[in-house]
């Protein structure tokens, strides 16, 4: 006591009466060390408090999930297609209208369950799910999401409206495809391919920015597994300013088999991009498209070393065979990656191709040879 | 004399003192870019899919490097545990460096492998291949297995990249426990970051204590073991503070050596890892961001918040104190290699900020606090000490210490929350009571340590001892079951 007496009163002189007496790096320190106490206070009230919070929000998270999903089970359980659809919305609606939906949390919980459940249903069920989710109105709180301040929302509400299929949204959802945030922008393009069943890929005509690859990919991955996509003639889109949608059409040119864009992309070959060269041979190899090989070689000499070496892999799926002596000498060439992109081109066609390495392998160089078997081994 | 001894003492102190205060100005000026940077991080991925990479056609090609030393006790079970990351293009390569036990012969045995006439683009240099393997089994189609002559980790590295056919390198130590989505995570800012991405690392964990089952992680424990805990601390205040703000200034020097992924064109245009020196990690990473900076190339190094990487930390301060030497002797060797960096304004963020900031505060720091403590009792032997002035400096480098390490917590308990228990918190907050007068004192004396033995010559890495852990059943990984303790010892060639 006399202790915790006698430090309180050596504080308050330290800090109170002889502060203004003490040299610069004496006050500088004790006005840090109250600083980092006070601080170091605080944060241990705000860890604590904060997994205090999160305890209870768990709690009342999982109650009321656990209730919803219950609810939302009874309906896949129970509701029967003979019935038809309003009667078992109807049937089911006032049980999820008694729900406290004004607040967020029970609202937010709701929405997410259905979501959920609505992305594992097909049919029946997908279409009762969208049924209740409209008659509870919670289409409101996502067309508000649409005007929040907030991107993260703003995607939230997006990605609702995709996974209801709400068409009659689509227009407020390719205003945002120009949106100045480039995750919002994604998120609305994405869902606008879903939703518009004309021109779903209209946003590509004014497209701010670069496609990101990670968009792409997305975008892709949207495009090649959804059923009901118009897939238009990409084409249109290879003489895009933007590099980057020119790159994204050429892949999904590759991926549809659009040979009508042959042609354009025969001009892409002397595209100043090097990314747009390389994409473009690509495309020509994956089409197999025999009639450009000798553009491929045309533009062979000059290219870079990615170029060269997609070329080489190109003249390998198309395997005509009218190049093979090109291949062979190729294998002359003191660059490794070249030599080995050949031999495999060799391979790639097929048996005429393996015994010609199996010939050459006896003939050339040592290391020639070592890449040749390299090539020839299945295992590798 | 009495003049001269108050001048130097006024000198000494407000030199020191104005250092002090620039180094936690430097720390908080850190906490707030972390924050922002993590902050950004969370939001922006917070609803991201990452099964989108994996079902893509056009994701980034890896190859997965994974140096392994007399690792027979766990090799087929690390192994294993690699080849089952959520990736689709990706191969493994173990690169066995020359290994005196069976780690081999463990390997061939357990994926069927057999010798191949595999033919390797030497690009950069290392010992000799004594025999590339690969598996009669498809189901290991993944697997190339590189036995070569002992030549040290960066040795074994580079074997590794020659024989790589991927586009991306991912370079772990094989005895970590790696996050199953880990690749995926890493992969995706090579994906979306507007400039070059030559490197990422995510965060390095403490494994000890944690349960691992089939060599995997699946529920995190705070270690038992003092050492280790400390070394929590320390590894998220580094990894959560540090890291991600250097992220953010895009002036990261170092990606941890167990866990980085780089572009493989820039590394082998680099030269692939130094062999002269035993902080390789740190000193490629430099020589990657010097080589964009020469060649005027716009990019980034970036590290993400996830924990991706789970390694077993040393538990007794022997085997502890050899590594931060070596980790004080690798600094030394980087920062001596790449001096012309130093305020060198052509490398703008690297040598104006990143490379001062090392020298000043990670190299010269440890040795100026030295000096500081000597100096301090050599004049408290000569009754020239203020004792209550010096309390209240000690107070606050103290105060500030703890503050550092609890807004660490703080972090942790905001991003990843990997210690979900209420005791394990405090246990962590406790500890930044103690450790700045326990655990502190320690790393400067390995510190200073390191500086010596550099000046006076020592190479080698030094050993290290590590309990490794055992698969297919559910165990804690504790050091103290000694009976599978294997001895790593890597000398640089």
């Amino acid at each position: 006591m006399l202790l915790s007496v006698s430090v309180g009163e050596y504080l308050k002189s330290l800090f109170f009466d002889r502060l203004p007496f003490f040299p610069d790096n004496i006050r500088i320190s004790l006005f840090i060390i109250m600083f980092c106490l006070i601080a170091t206070i605080e944060i241990y009230l705000y860890v604590f408090l904060k997994k205090a919070k999160n305890k209870r929000d768990n709690y009342l998270n999982a109650n009321w999930k656990e209730k919803i999903s219950n609810m939302l089970s009874n309906i896949i359980i129970y509701g029967d297609e003979d019935d038809g659809l309003e009667n078992v919305v109807n049937h089911f609606l006032p049980r999820f209208k008694k729900l406290p939906l004004k607040r967020k949390r029970v609202r937010n919980i709701l929405i997410e369950e259905i979501r959920i459940y609505h992305s594992n249903f097909t049919g029946f069920t997908a279409d009762v799910l969208k049924e209740l989710f409209i008659k509870l109105e919670l289409h409101k709180y996502t067309l508000e999401k649409l005007k929040s301040n907030y991107w993260e929302i703003q995607i939230e509400g997006i990605r609702e409206i995709a996974q209801f299929w709400l068409y009659e949204y689509d227009q407020l959802v390719f205003a945002l495809t120009d949106h100045e945030h480039e995750i919002v922008r994604m998120e609305a393009q994405t869902a606008h391919v879903r939703l518009n069943r004309d021109n779903p890929f209209k946003f590509l005509d004014h497209m701010r920015g670069r496609i990101l690859p990670w968009h792409q990919l997305i975008l892709f991955e949207i495009i090649t597994k959804a059923k009901y996509v118009k897939i238009p003639s990409f084409v249109k889109w290879l003489g895009s300013r933007n590099d980057s949608v020119v790159i994204f059409c050429l892949k999904l040119i590759g991926y549809y088999q659009q040979l009508d864009a042959l042609a354009e992309i025969v001009k892409l070959l002397k595209h100043p991009q090097e990314e747009i060269r390389k994409m473009s041979v690509w495309v020509i190899g994956k089409m197999e498209a025999e009639f450009v090989e000798e553009e491929l070689l045309k533009i062979y000499p000059k290219e870079t070393q990615k170029v060269k070496l997609e070329i080489l892999s190109a003249l390998g799926k198309i395997s005509s065979g009218n190049y093979l002596s090109f291949l062979k000498d190729c294998l002359l060439t003191p660059d490794f990656e070249i030599k080995m992109g050949a031999t495999k081109a060799i391979l790639g066609h097929g048996r005429k191709g393996k015994l010609m390495l199996q010939e050459l392998q006896s003939v050339v160089s040592a290391k020639n040879s070592q890449i040749i078997a390299h090539v020839l081994d299945a295992r590798i | 004399m009495e003049a001269g001894f108050y001048f130097f003492e006024q000198i000494f102190n407000s030199a020191i003192f104005y250092f002090a205060l620039v180094v936690m100005a430097s720390y908080i000026f850190l906490c707030f870019f972390s924050a922002l940077e993590m902050k950004a991080y969370m939001r922006k991925n917070s609803f991201i899919d990452y099964r989108e990479i994996l079902v893509s056609p056009f994701a980034p090609s890896v190859s997965i490097l994974a140096p392994a030393y007399n690792e027979e006790a766990t090799i087929v079970d690390n192994v294993k545990s690699i080849m089952s990351l959520h990736y689709s293009n990706f191969e493994i390569i173990i690169i066995n460096d020359g290994s005196k036990d069976h780690s081999l012969e463990k390997l061939i045995h357990a994926y069927q492998l057999e010798k191949v006439d595999f033919c390797v683009n030497e690009q950069l240099n290392h010992q000799p291949i004594r025999g590339i393997y690969k598996s009669r089994n498809s189901s290991y189609a993944k697997l190339i297995v590189i036995d070569k002559e002992n030549g040290g980790k960066s040795d074994a590295l580079n074997a590794g990249i020659n024989v790589s056919s991927k586009d991306l390198l991912l370079c772990i130590d094989v005895d970590c426990i790696v996050e199953q989505d880990a690749l995926l995570k890493l992969v995706k800012p090579y994906l979306e970051e507007k400039k070059r991405v030559i490197a990422t690392g995510g965060v390095v964990r403490i494994a000890n204590s944690c349960e691992v089952e089939d060599g995997r992680l699946v529920k995190v424990h705070m270690p038992k073991n003092i050492i280790s805990r400390f070394q929590v601390l320390e590894y998220i205040r580094a990894f959560l503070m540090g890291r991600m703000a250097w992220s953010r200034l895009n002036g990261l020097l170092i990606i941890s050596g167990a866990m980085g992924l780089f572009d493989k064109e820039i590394v082998i245009k680099c030269g692939g890892y130094s062999h002269e020196t035993v902080g390789e990690d740190m000193e490629l990473v430099v020589r990657m961001r010097r080589y964009m900076h020469d060649h005027n190339l716009k990019y980034q190094v970036v590290y993400i918040p996830d924990p991706l990487c789970w390694t077993e930390s040393p538990v007794d301060f022997k085997i502890l104190g050899r590594q931060r030497n070596r980790w004080t002797r690798g600094t030394i060797e980087t920062l001596w290699t790449h001096r012309d960096l130093f305020f060198n304004p052509k490398y703008s963020i690297l040598g104006m900020l990143s490379y001062p900031y090392w020298l000043f505060f990670e190299w010269l720091a440890p040795i100026l606090e030295g000096i500081g403590i000597i100096t301090f009792i050599l004049l408290a032997s000569f009754g020239k000490i203020n004792w209550e002035f010096s309390l209240i400096l000690f107070t606050m480098v103290y105060t500030f210490s703890i503050l550092l390490s609890t807004i660490a917590v703080l972090f942790e308990e905001r991003s990843y929350h990997q210690y979900t228990s209420g005791k394990d918190v405090l246990k962590l907050l406790l500890l930044a009571f103690i450790e700045p007068v326990v655990y502190h004192p320690l790393t400067i004396y390995w510190s200073i340590k390191g500086n010596i033995d550099k000046f006076t010559g020592k190479k080698n890495w030094g050993t290290m001892t590590r309990a490794g852990f055992t698969s297919n059943q559910k165990n804690k990984l504790e050091p103290s079951s000694a009976q599978n303790l294997k001895t790593k010892q890597e000398q640089s060639a």
